[in-house]
Parts: C-alpha cells; structure tokens; sequence
C-alpha cells in the first residue's frame, strides 16, 4: 500500500459515500446483488431470508394475520412507552391519570384510545392467525414446535390485555379482575394459593395493582419479544412459510 | 464446516455469477431447485410488509380518533358492578363458570391449552399442508370449526345475553 494515496482532502471528498457505506454496510453491485444486501446487510431486515417462496406473498395464503398481529405489538409497546410516562401504579393516581389523559394530556384520549383498541385487536387477531395456520395444515412437521411457541404467545397476549385491563382503575377494571381472578381459585387444593400469588393479597388493592403493572410492562412483554423472536427465526429455519407440495 | 465438505460435489463453474452458499439440512428455499419459484424479498415481500403495516396504523388511528376507551367511576371495592364481567375473551369461560365453576374455570381451559400444545404431535399425517381447509382433513376441520363456534357462541352469550344477576335477556 502506498501511504501517498491517503490524503485528506481525497478523505473529505469522499466523506458522504464513506459515512454512507460504513452504516450500510453495502459496496455497490449488481442491481440483484444490492437487493440482497438490503436484506442480510441489516440486523433488522435479515430475519427474513434473501429471496423467498412466491407463495409467501399470497394476500390470501396468510391473509397477513400473522404480521398483522405482530404490527399491533409494535404499535402497543410505542404507545405503551407513551401511556407510561403519565401513569402511576398507584390506586389513589391510576384513575386520575386516566382523567388527565382525558382532558389535560394534548393527544392523551387518542394515546390511550390507540393503545386500547390495538390491545383488543391484536387478541382477535393472534386468533384467527392460529386459525389460519389450522386451517391452512401449517402446523405439521416440520412446524409442529413453532405451533407450540405460538400456543405460548396467545397465552402471553390474552395476559398481556387481561394485566392491562386493571390499570385504569375504575369499576369496569376492578370488578373483570375480580371476576378473572376469581376463576384460578377455583383450582383444586392450590386455587386460592395461586390468587393470592397473582393479587398479593386476598383481594384485588394496591399490591395487585402493582404487581399487574410489573407484569404488564416488563415481565411479559419481554417474553412476547422473546417468543416472538423465537417464533420468526423458527420460520426460516423450518424452511420458510408452509405451502403445497409441488410435483 | 459443511460447506468444505461439499465444495467438491458442487464444484464452482467460473462461468456461472453465483455459488453455493451454505447447505442445510431439511425441506428448505433452495433445496433441489434452483432459485425459480422465488423472489427477491427486496423489494417483492417488503414492500408489501410495509404497505400492510401503513394499512394496521391508519386502521388503528382512524377507530382511536372516531371511538373512545370506555372508562368508568374510579374502582370501588365496596360497590359491586352488576353484572361483574371479565374482559370480553373471557367471557365465554365465565360464562361456563356460571355452569360449574371446576368445569369452566378449571377443566376446560386446561383441556383446550393441553389440547392445543399437543395438536401437532397427535395429527401427524402430512397430508394437507400448505392448503385452506383441504379435502384431506374432513375431520380435523370439522373438530376445530366446532371448538371455534363453540367458543365464539359462548362469547356472545356471556358478553351479550347476560343481563344483571346473571340473567338471559335480549340485549336491547
Ligand atoms: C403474538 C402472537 C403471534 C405473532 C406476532 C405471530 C407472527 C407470525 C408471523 C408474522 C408469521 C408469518 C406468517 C403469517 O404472517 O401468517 C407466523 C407464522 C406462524 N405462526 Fe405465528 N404469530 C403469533 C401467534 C401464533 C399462534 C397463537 C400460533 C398457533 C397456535 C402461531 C403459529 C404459527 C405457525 C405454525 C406459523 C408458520 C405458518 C406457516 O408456515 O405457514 N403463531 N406467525
């Protein structure tokens, strides 16, 4: 190498492409060979795979449902984030945060209207997702583990709402929480052990509250992003989208 | 490494632009054929990703900006609604519940959750993959519409026929 050839002026020349390619981490190719690049050049994008089954992009095969219901996530963890910064876990404050979010927040109702109806949406849509994959035979081997990943994520997201449905504080959350907690202790010898262990209590006080809030925005959405992760990378390693076998 | 093994099966063609990559095992993209029933995930699968979530967005914001959450008194722990329903997927259970408590509460939730976990390792003929409700699986169809509609009738019951004490009444 010849040192003569680094100048700065050559450097500050070529500054924007330099800065360009370091964060791309792309070097100019063929029209196909960028395309790819685009995809297992980023951390993000290369959960998918470079080129994939034309079956995959059938509107009707999947119906979206699946992607759809992982949309709503990301929807529900940013206007979660959001909701977070005017709540406090507390059952003298819960509901007057509600209010403020109502009447003295800008944007607060919509915030919260946002983060409500996709928190409904995406249980009805991990729904009919699993009914799709019924449906549709996607289940069978190889996938028969991704089945049972997405068995715990309709799990984790009907928990998810139901910890979020105590938050507002008001008499609609309170009495669907007595009413749901209620239902463990029906379980024999160790029911109401286990309601004791969800409430930290007998009834539903501020240690539920509390404990329904850790839950809500930790614990279980860090497992949804977990299996969620899991649930991708299973796809591709499953050989991509299931779909009829072709002679 | 894999892929040394196999360099000399696969032997490079200098004529040829492309090259094997990596070779795994199992029914995968690129096994045994080549690159013919696939496209470019850029831009063909992306774009359309893109597309589907502006479509989730503008569905989510147009409802949030036309309808408002419900939020009513402040909790009073001494003053029972009535009735007392859970969230609208668990109705159907407590709906049950109102049945027999072990039953509803107890019995039939872990049997679908068992149930569910155990689908795949129970139905284990390969027959139907890959097609909406295929001829192949009459039965496995029939059983899981049933479990369905059962579900949703039991939703419908509970969240809209049950007047206050419990009671069956027209909901308007
Ligand atoms: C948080 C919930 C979930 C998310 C975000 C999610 C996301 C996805 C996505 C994006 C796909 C790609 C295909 C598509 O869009 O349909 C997929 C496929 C799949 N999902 Fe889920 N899913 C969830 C829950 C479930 C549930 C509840 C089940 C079943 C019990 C399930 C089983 C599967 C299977 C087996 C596949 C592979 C389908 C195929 O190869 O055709 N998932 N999932």
């Amino acid at each position: 190498m010849n040192d003569a050839t680094y100048s700065v002026k050559d450097a500050i020349k070529q500054l924007p492409t330099n800065i360009k390619q370091s964060f791309t981490r792309r070097e100019a190719g063929t029209a196909e060979q960028e395309q790819a690049a685009t995809v297992f050049g980023n951390l993000f994008l290369h959960l998918h795979p470079v080129r994939v089954h034309a079956n995959a992009l059938r509107p009707s095969y999947t119906m979206g449902l699946g992607l759809i219901s992982f949309f709503l996530f990301l929807i529900l963890v940013v206007s979660g984030i959001l909701v977070m910064f005017y709540y406090t876990p507390s059952t003298e404050l819960a509901y007057r945060n509600m209010k403020d979010l109502e009447f003295a927040v800008s944007f607060g109702i919509v915030l919260r209207n946002i983060h409500r109806w996709s928190a409904h949406a995406m249980v009805a849509m991990v729904f009919l997702h699993m009914c799709r994959v019924f449906y549709t035979g996607a289940y069978k081997a190889p996938r028969e583990f991704n089945w049972v990943i997405g068995v715990c994520l309709l799990l984790v997201t009907l928990f998810l709402s139901f910890t979020g449905y105590l938050l507002p504080w008001d008499q609609l959350a309170f009495w669907a929480v007595t009413v749901g907690s209620n239902i463990a202790s029906y379980m024999p010898w160790i029911g109401d052990k286990i309601r004791f262990l969800m409430l930290g209590g007998n009834e539903v006080g501020q240690m539920a509250l509390l404990r329904f809030y850790v839950m809500h925005v930790a614990l279980l959405p860090l497992v949804a992003v977990v299996l969620v992760g899991v649930h991708f990378w299973r796809i591709r390693k499953d050989g991509g989208l299931s779909r009829p076998t072709e002679e | 490494m894999q892929l040394a093994r196999k360099e000399e099966i696969f032997a490079k063609d200098g004529n040829k632009t492309y090259s094997l990559m990596a070779i795994v095992e199992g029914e995968s993209l690129h096994v045994e054929r080549g690159p013919e029933n696939t496209v470019q995930t850029w831009p063909h699968l992306m774009v359309r990703e893109l597309l589907l979530f502006l479509v989730v967005l503008l569905a989510i914001l147009g409802v949030s900006l036309l309808f408002n959450a419900p939020l009513e008194e402040a909790a009073n722990p001494l003053h029972s609604t009535n009735p007392a329903k859970a969230p609208w997927y668990f109705v159907g259970i407590q709906e049950l519940v109102s049945y027999s408590a072990f039953l509803g509460g107890i019995l039939v939730p872990a049997a679908i959750v068992v149930g569910l976990l155990l689908l795949p390792y129970l139905d284990r003929s390969p027959k139907g993959i890959g097609v909406w409700f295929s001829a192949d699986r009459k039965l496995a169809n029939t059983l899981f519409t049933v479990f369905v509609v059962a579900m949703v009738v039991l939703i419908f019951i509970g969240q809209f026929l049950r007047g206050p004490n419990w009671i069956i009444r027209w909901p308007w």
